[in-house]
């Protein structure tokens, strides 16, 4: 059984807002930090525009409406295709520019019964595997139901930046599960509907990304100095 | 085979909630999403104005430059024509004002011309027109009488300028009709 469903989840903006302390499922809604490149004439307006005026104005044509709303969401959106592509840069830009693409020919039809950046965001993880999809020459190799998943203890200590790798060596499958779980905070019904599949298989599917990620954490654990 | 109460610990649950929730993405990749939304047409292409062709290719101006130069050709040509067909009086009259030496080399230069005047009405070869001589005689003395008396004034001891005055009232004396007949004084 694939590990995915042939059906893609249709671009309903079904992924609610997680993380009880961000605003609109993001950390921050304010202007985007660090290299972004920053144009004089797109700086940051004293007083956020709602998102919805600035929807109003990109389905205008309004290019500096775009940019602010591309600064607002990218940061968060790119984080997010980042770990859904395995860390590989490339690919996230090219998940986030299509991502953006998608959106603005979609704006007109959302209906703002959720956040603008969780229907984005939701857009984004479509995009990200059917990426995947169409660049894997074979399919992606998962594992079976019945097989025995590695066999590791809960730990006790995991460092982040070991848990950002061991994360981005999972089948993609497997990752994505785990990331809208375990990282977003998404419920498995929640995810079940984002991606097609029934919320036992996305139970089933973090149990064994856990404990792939578990074993990756304790060897490298077992290998490193005490 | 799965374990459906699987939990994270609290260390895999921090590990989790520590991992960063943004990233920046690369530069570049904002500018290139407005060009290929541009592209498609969903945003607006910055209006650029149209750079007009300049001015100077445009043919009416490029008529009014050629009709500007054939004016002003025509001015100067005409201009020139003007210079050179005044007279020896009117040029000395125009270089009136000048210091000492410019008008002493003014006066060099037209008495050249005079010279040069006479010089060609001497040699001319006919010799039938009696009556044209006389009158160009009579010219040419009058000229030189004006001179002479001009001399005086800026020379009054001078014994030439005198002697020419004397000569050429003595003449005039000579050739006076009788009193009943004279009609016209010269200078």
């Amino acid at each position: 059984m694939p590990p995915w469903p042939a059906r893609v989840a249709g671009l309903t903006g079904n992924l609610p807002a997680r993380r009880g302390n961000q605003v609109d499922g993001y950390g921050s809604p304010s202007a985007p930090r660090g290299p972004i490149r920053v144009t004089p004439e797109v700086t940051a307006p004293a007083v956020a525009v709602p998102e919805r005026a600035l929807a109003e104005r990109v389905l205008a044509g309004d290019e500096l409406a775009f940019r602010q709303l591309y600064r607002r969401h990218t940061p968060r959106l790119f984080q997010l295709v980042l770990r859904l592509v395995g860390g590989r840069e490339a690919d996230a830009e090219d998940v986030v520019q299509e991502t953006w693409l998608k959106a603005t020919e979609r704006l007109g039809s959302f209906r703002w019964e959720s956040a603008f950046g969780t229907w984005l965001c939701a857009i984004g993880l479509n995009v990200a595997r059917e990426q995947a999809r169409r660049r894997s020459r074979r399919p992606e190799v998962d594992w079976p139901e019945d097989h025995d998943p590695p066999q590791a203890a809960p730990l006790d200590r995991v460092e982040p930046l070991d848990l950002e790798r061991a994360v981005a060596a999972l089948p993609a499958g497997y990752r994505t599960v785990l990331v809208l779980h375990d990282v977003e905070g998404y419920t498995h019904e929640e995810i079940g509907v984002a991606l097609g599949i029934a919320p036992g298989t996305s139970k089933s599917q973090l149990f064994w990304a856990r404990q792939a990620v578990r074993a990756a954490l304790g060897s490298r654990q077992k290998g490193s100095p005490a | 085979m799965t374990d459906p109460h699987d939990e994270l610990t609290p260390a895999e649950r921090r590990a989790f909630e520590a991992l960063s929730r943004e990233a920046d993405a690369p530069r570049g990749l904002e500018d290139r999403t407005v060009a290929l939304l541009q592209a498609r047409g969903v945003l607006a292409v910055p209006f650029r104005p149209v750079r007009a062709a300049p001015r100077y290719w445009q043919p009416a101006w490029l008529v009014g430059a050629i009709a500007a130069s054939l004016a002003l050709f025509a001015t100067g040509f005409a201009f020139g024509q003007y210079l050179g067909a005044r007279t020896a009086t009117i040029a000395a009259a125009v270089g009136l004002g000048g210091s000492i030496a410019e008008r002493t080399q003014h006066v060099e230069r037209t008495g050249s011309d005079y010279v040069a005047a006479l010089a060609a009405l001497s040699q001319s070869r006919d010799t039938n027109d009696v009556a044209g001589r006389q009158q160009a005689t009579q010219t040419a003395l009058s000229a030189l009488g004006a001179a002479a008396q001009e001399v005086a004034r800026l020379a009054p001891e001078d014994p030439l300028a005198a002697a020419v005055l004397r000569g050429l009232t003595e003449r005039r004396r000579q050739m006076q009709p009788p009193a009943a007949q004279r009609a016209v004084v010269w200078y």
